[in-house]
């Protein structure tokens, strides 16, 4: 295995770990800020997979300039970068809601284990 | 000014933020503004769908690039017709909630901010040509929706809002997850040039990321399994709210699934038997659940997610009659079951657990509001001469002409637990006595003239059905013409 698809194994592998890591504390944990750090790692687990997708070996910062004027160099795709800095700022909205939810209910029923709060069907 | 698909997004999107300014200067101006501004959008419909009658689909791109690079609104006669429709309804949501809400707590800032970044969202994902784009806008969407499901503190609405965030985000992530793989695979985000480099993805990666793309969408499309927050939602949230959710937040969760299943992936040459079986099996356990709510709302909700399933299997025929039959039932439904949510609020208001069997000769007190939610409830059932009845008729004749003796059957079926359910309302309504001091709140006047805009609209087209089938026609034209959007857009 050279040093290229060894990076490329990491990468990836992170990113599905961290993705399956998310979706699992998401769906069997009982406590409501512990789902919260579930769906966030999820997003951060999405955002190291887009930033692989658009990763080239030995790739340069994709930034014109003049020491690259004029010379073939070998760029990362900048699109999934922009991307994942959208996702990013959705990601902490999205958290920022939920926490506040999770204040709201705390208040009303003095716990955080979804066990005893069912005033609706789960 | 020139008028422009943009403003469908920019303006709403500006007076949400501007709406706490102006509360400084007077109170009322917090409520009036955003009126306006839906007011001024309709007018931005009727102008821009004369316009797209004329000169055929207007592509604006967004800060000077052109399409395949830079982001760019489609104004479409689909896309045209369902934007109409939210800004439509939106308007007259403010109309209903103009009394509702009370301006010096503050309340009404907040509600009027959050409506308008969820009619901002719901714009902009039906309008957009950009995949990721959409994907924000989705975004923009649920998390509006979010915030209005938990609006009032008094009710369970942050349990409803933290289930309808969780399912929400699994949507999201999906979603997103699919974005990704298309980029990886076409690199590209504008639509009409994924749709046209589409062959170059091999079959197994093309199943993939369709898999992932119809959970995403299906999530906010209430498709069955995956609309376990929607009846909650509904439930707590504020009671126009669920008038909104059920015409604009559906309505744009159905439009990217169409826009996925016929332009991006081109599915729509032969019948797409998922969305066919994913459709039936949402209505039938949609419309037997709906039978066995004891809650008014409860009730109205799971009957919207039984017409969605109703789309969904109509858009999976594939047919241009499919594709016109289901464009239909939306607007039906987007219209009918607004009133059903703005009469049913009023007749529940002070109930606590909003129960149907406390409606008991509701017709005596609230005579109005009654007949209007009686008439809604008969026309979203289905009978002859009102407007649902139309659409199923379209529906039926779309899936006899693809020999679907299954779905004709299951959809008949389907009908008649609707209307069961829809009179058992009427009936107690009507025919019982009440059995304890009815409590109830007597409409506004705003309300009234809203909900009675929503019937005679109604009523229109359920007597003159051919002047809105030219526009349906047109937009069901439009999703199957897959060729000709790509060209367009990408100006070829």
């Amino acid at each position: 295995m050279n040093i290229q698809d060894f990076i490329n194994f990491l990468v990836y592998g992170t990113a599905i770990f961290l993705i399956i890591g998310g979706l699992y504390a998401v769906l069997t944990k009982k406590y409501l800020t512990k789902i919260v750090i579930g769906l966030s790692i999820m997003d951060a687990g999405i955002n190291l997979l887009l930033i692989a997708i658009g990763y080239t070996y030995k790739g340069t910062a994709p930034i014109f300039s003049p020491a690259v004027e004029g010379k073939t160099v070998t760029m990362v795709d900048p699109v999934p970068q922009a991307l994942v800095l959208t996702a990013i700022v959705i990601g902490f909205g999205v958290t920022a809601v939920a926490l506040s939810l999770v204040i709201r209910l705390y208040r009303h029923h003095n716990t955080l284990c979804i066990d005893n709060i069912k005033n609706l069907k789960w | 000014m020139v008028i422009s698909p943009i403003h469908y997004v920019a303006i709403p999107l500006l007076v949400a933020f501007l709406i706490p300014l102006v509360a400084k200067i007077g109170k009322n101006w917090a409520r009036i503004l955003p009126g306006l501004t839906l007011a001024y959008l309709n007018f931005v419909s009727v102008y821009l769908m004369t316009k797209v009658q004329e000169t055929g689909i207007i592509s604006e791109s967004v800060g000077g690039w052109d399409a395949p690079v830079g982001i760019n609104l489609v104004f479409s006669p689909l896309s045209g017709l369902l934007v109409s429709l939210i800004t439509g309804i939106g308007f007259l949501v403010w109309l209903y909630s103009y009394q509702f809400k009370n301006v010096e707590k503050n309340e009404s800032q907040k509600y009027f901010t959050l409506l308008l970044m969820l009619i901002t969202g719901a714009n902009g994902v039906i309008l957009t040509g950009d995949i990721f784009n959409m994907f924000v806008f989705m975004e923009i969407t649920a998390i509006s929706a979010y915030a209005l499901t938990a609006f009032y503190r008094h009710r369970n609405g942050a349990e409803a809002a933290f289930k309808y965030l969780l399912i929400g985000s699994l949507a999201s992530t999906f979603m997103l997850l699919a974005i990704m793989l298309l980029y990886a695979q076409v690199g590209t985000l504008n639509m009409a040039d994924i749709a046209s480099k589409m062959d170059q993805v091999s079959s197994g990666m093309k199943v993939t990321i369709f898999i992932l793309f119809l959970t995403g969408f299906g999530i906010e499309a209430e498709m069955f399994p995956l609309n376990g927050w929607a009846p909650d939602a509904y439930t707590e949230a504020p009671g126009p709210i669920g008038a909104v959710f059920a015409s604009a937040v559906v309505k744009a969760g159905v439009y990217a699934m169409a826009r996925v299943v016929f332009t991006l992936f081109g599915y729509g040459d032969s019948p797409v038997e998922i969305l066919i079986i994913m459709g039936v099996i949402t209505m039938a356990i949609a419309e037997f659940s709906a039978f066995r709510q004891e809650k008014l709302k409860r009730m109205l909700a799971y009957s919207s997610i039984g017409q969605m399933g109703l789309v969904i299997a109509a858009f999976g025929l594939g047919t241009k009659a499919g594709v016109f039959a289901a464009l239909f039932i939306m607007v039906n439904h987007a219209l009918i079951k607004s009133l059903l949510f703005l009469s049913g609020t009023y007749m529940v208001y002070h109930s606590k657990e909003k129960l149907i069997a406390e409606l008991n000769g509701m017709a005596k007190e609230l005579p109005v509001t009654a007949a209007l939610f009686a008439f809604g409830a008969l026309a979203i059932a289905g009978f002859p001469p009102f407007s649902g009845f139309w659409s199923k008729v379209y529906f039926l004749i779309a899936a006899a002409d693809q020999k679907m003796v299954f779905l004709i059957i299951m959809v008949l079926l389907v009908t008649t637990v609707e209307v069961l359910y829809y009179f058992k309302v009427i009936n107690r309504m009507y025919f019982h006595k009440p059995e304890m001091e009815l409590e109830y709140r007597r409409p506004s006047t705003n309300a009234l003239i809203s909900m009675f805009v929503l019937t005679a609209v109604i009523l229109w087209i359920s007597f003159f059905p051919d002047t809105v089938m030219g526009y349906i026609d047109a937009a069901a034209n439009d999703l199957v013409n897959r060729a000709g959007y790509i060209n367009l857009v990408l100006n070829r």
